[in-house]
């Protein structure tokens, strides 16, 4: 038996499928969405397609676009908007054709609010919005990456409870393991960023997590696995190989109870998250306690795998993130949304991938989601659904 | 003549960029050394509207400066220098010196050659090149080794091939270790069981 899959994977190698580089270089960030990265490399996920994933832990996303631009990595753990941003050049960096192999994960971000704030009472989203609004105060957000996920869901979810997140309140970047630190010192009033953070400051006694990224939208579209489109075009059977490695790491965590928590176990150590178990685990498990005195567990938590739903490329994904970069300001006018996430999304490359692994791949790219607000994004007019917000920064609104 | 470039210089790390200022001055540039809070960066560009900003590369902050990137994009605004430049080679041996540098459009990226010398010289010896494994050797060698651990395991578990490959996996994972150290792990002991 064992001889079978050897020659079968031989065969694999030896054929004209075989990967054009053996050895990529995958850059990540210390987050607990990371995982399926993870585990596919430290686990032989690749073996079977003769690629072996050299792992990089990254101390910015800036130095994940300079080092897939210049290709020091081959491919990276990826916010899904900044992907975007290098691609329109709205971004430090040259504007550059990218591209999106698959998706890592849905759910699990937060955001949080202060210790300060939850002495004063302010514990829900009406008593934040009355307090923003008051005479004197401006409150301070801080969020990863100004074309991030983080920064769209913080200004999503305060743009849904009135409050302005470009007039209202202040916003600044802090990088996720300093979020504590700069809470801690009074700095800062509240901040949007992935697991383990927001459970760590919980844990802390700093603070309490006032809502999760997955009530804005559930099963929204979060980390991808990115890199340049002519590393695609260079290397199409190593993209796919690891398209498939990961894939098949994704289904290898959410398979059991068991591989989530030696999953947590992995992550947590300090070659990779460098964090507590107690603040890994609990949430890549759905189990989720806010610092208020609530505990539940969440039906949307952090997905990696959902057999395929979560990795799959939609289209309608990448173009959510260019409305909101337009209702936001931005981007000045209005791309061409669909050429453009045609162009980034590797639907097919994907498709061919998740075949190869008996994973089901949806028949449109195309998916329809209701978000907290009400509003339906069903990416038929993007255009439209950008500038149909009350709050907004469009420039010629 | 051009007039002299002033330099802000970020000092958030281990690697103290700090070390380049005298350098950089006895160059003949005007260095203005940071070693205060990034958060509070943007308000410091704006009030000491650098020409060129120099950060550690693998600084945490550096996600900061894309934030300066993006809102001053009405005004002359720093970019990374890469951008003039788009050609790896030169972005390689920007990201070796392990400094980047965002200047303000409009400045020819030449200009910042010597400071990039200067970088390089004081911190070539932090970015020593990781010496090149032959990664497939080794791969398959790694490989041959897990497939007879996963023999071995089947044996003794009289299980089948998938099971014995989660059993690997799991155990390796909440050792925090790799699939590859477990594979060793498993083989010795079956010689030692004999």
């Amino acid at each position: 038996m064992s001889d079978g899959l050897h020659m079968h994977s031989l065969a694999w190698v030896g054929g004209s499928d075989a990967p054009e580089k053996n050895a990529l270089n995958i850059g990540y960030m210390p987050l607990t969405d990371c995982a399926s990265m993870v585990v596919a490399a430290t686990q032989g996920f690749g073996q079977p397609y003769g690629l072996t994933l050299n792992l990089r832990r990254q101390t910015s996303w800036a130095g994940i676009n300079d080092k897939l631009l210049s290709g020091e990595l081959d491919a990276a753990h990826s916010l899904y908007g900044m992907i975007y941003a290098i691609q329109l050049g709205i971004s430090g960096a040259a504007a550059t054709d990218m591209a999106i192999l698959m998706g890592l994960n849905q759910n699990g971000q937060s955001i949080n609010l202060s210790q300060p704030l939850k002495e004063a009472g302010v514990t829900s989203a009406s008593a934040l919005q009355q307090h923003a609004h008051q005479k004197g105060t401006k409150l301070t957000f801080a969020q990863t990456f100004p074309t991030g996920t983080h920064a769209m869901w913080l200004y999503y979810w305060l743009a849904s409870q009135g409050i302005h997140p470009l007039q209202d309140v202040n916003s600044v970047i802090v990088p996720p393991p300093q979020m504590l630190a700069h809470l801690e010192a009074g700095r800062i009033d509240g901040f949007c960023v992935g697991e383990p953070w927001s459970a760590h400051a919980v844990e802390h006694g700093q603070g309490f997590t006032l809502t999760t990224s997955q009530a804005i939208w559930p099963d929204h579209p979060e980390k991808v696995l990115a890199c340049t489109r002519e590393f695609v075009e260079q290397n199409p059977n190593a993209a796919r190989a690891l398209v498939m490695s990961v894939l098949d790491a994704s289904r290898f965590i959410e398979k059991s109870l068991e591989n989530r928590r030696s999953t947590a176990q992995l992550l947590s150590c300090s070659e990779f998250l460098d964090a507590p178990l107690s603040s890994v685990e609990p949430r890549l498990l759905g189990e989720y306690c806010d610092g208020l005195g609530n505990r539940w567990h969440d039906a949307h938590s952090l997905r990696f795998h959902n057999n395929g739903a979560t990795n799959f490329p939609y289209l309608s994904d990448g173009m959510w993130f260019l409305t909101q970069f337009r209702r936001w300001g931005l981007l000045r006018e209005d791309p061409d949304y669909l050429a453009v996430t045609s162009q980034v999304q590797q639907t097919e490359l994907y498709s061919a991938a998740a075949t190869a692994l008996n994973i089901p791949v949806p028949d449109t790219a195309i998916r329809s989601s209701r978000l907290l607000d009400g509003s339906v994004w069903n990416g038929a007019d993007p255009a439209g659904y950008a500038r149909s917000f009350t709050l907004h920064a469009l420039n010629d609104h | 003549m051009a007039a002299m470039l002033r330099i802000l210089l970020i000092n958030d790390t281990s690697k103290k960029v700090g070390r380049l200022r005298t350098a950089l001055s006895e160059a003949g540039f005007e260095v203005i050394d940071e070693s205060g809070l990034t958060i509070d960066l943007p308000t410091r560009v704006e009030s000491v509207r650098p020409d060129v900003v120099l950060i550690d590369t693998e600084s945490p902050s550096r996600d900061v400066m894309e934030q300066v990137v993006l809102v001053t994009r009405d005004q002359p605004r720093p970019i990374v220098m890469f951008t003039d430049e788009h050609d790896p080679g030169v972005m390689r041996q920007a990201i070796k010196s392990g400094v980047s540098a965002y200047i303000v459009e409009g400045i020819h990226a030449q200009r910042l050659q010597p400071i990039m010398d200067v970088a390089m010289a004081r911190f070539e010896s932090d970015q020593m090149l990781r010496s090149q494994l032959h990664a497939r050797d080794q791969q398959l060698a790694e490989r041959k080794r897990i497939e007879l651990a996963k023999g071995m395991l089947m044996k003794m578990k009289d299980c089948n091939e998938e099971d014995a490959y989660t059993l690997m996996r799991r155990q390796a994972m909440s050792k925090q270790q790799k699939l590859i150290q477990v594979a060793e792990q498993i083989i010795a002991m079956n010689e030692l069981l004999g």
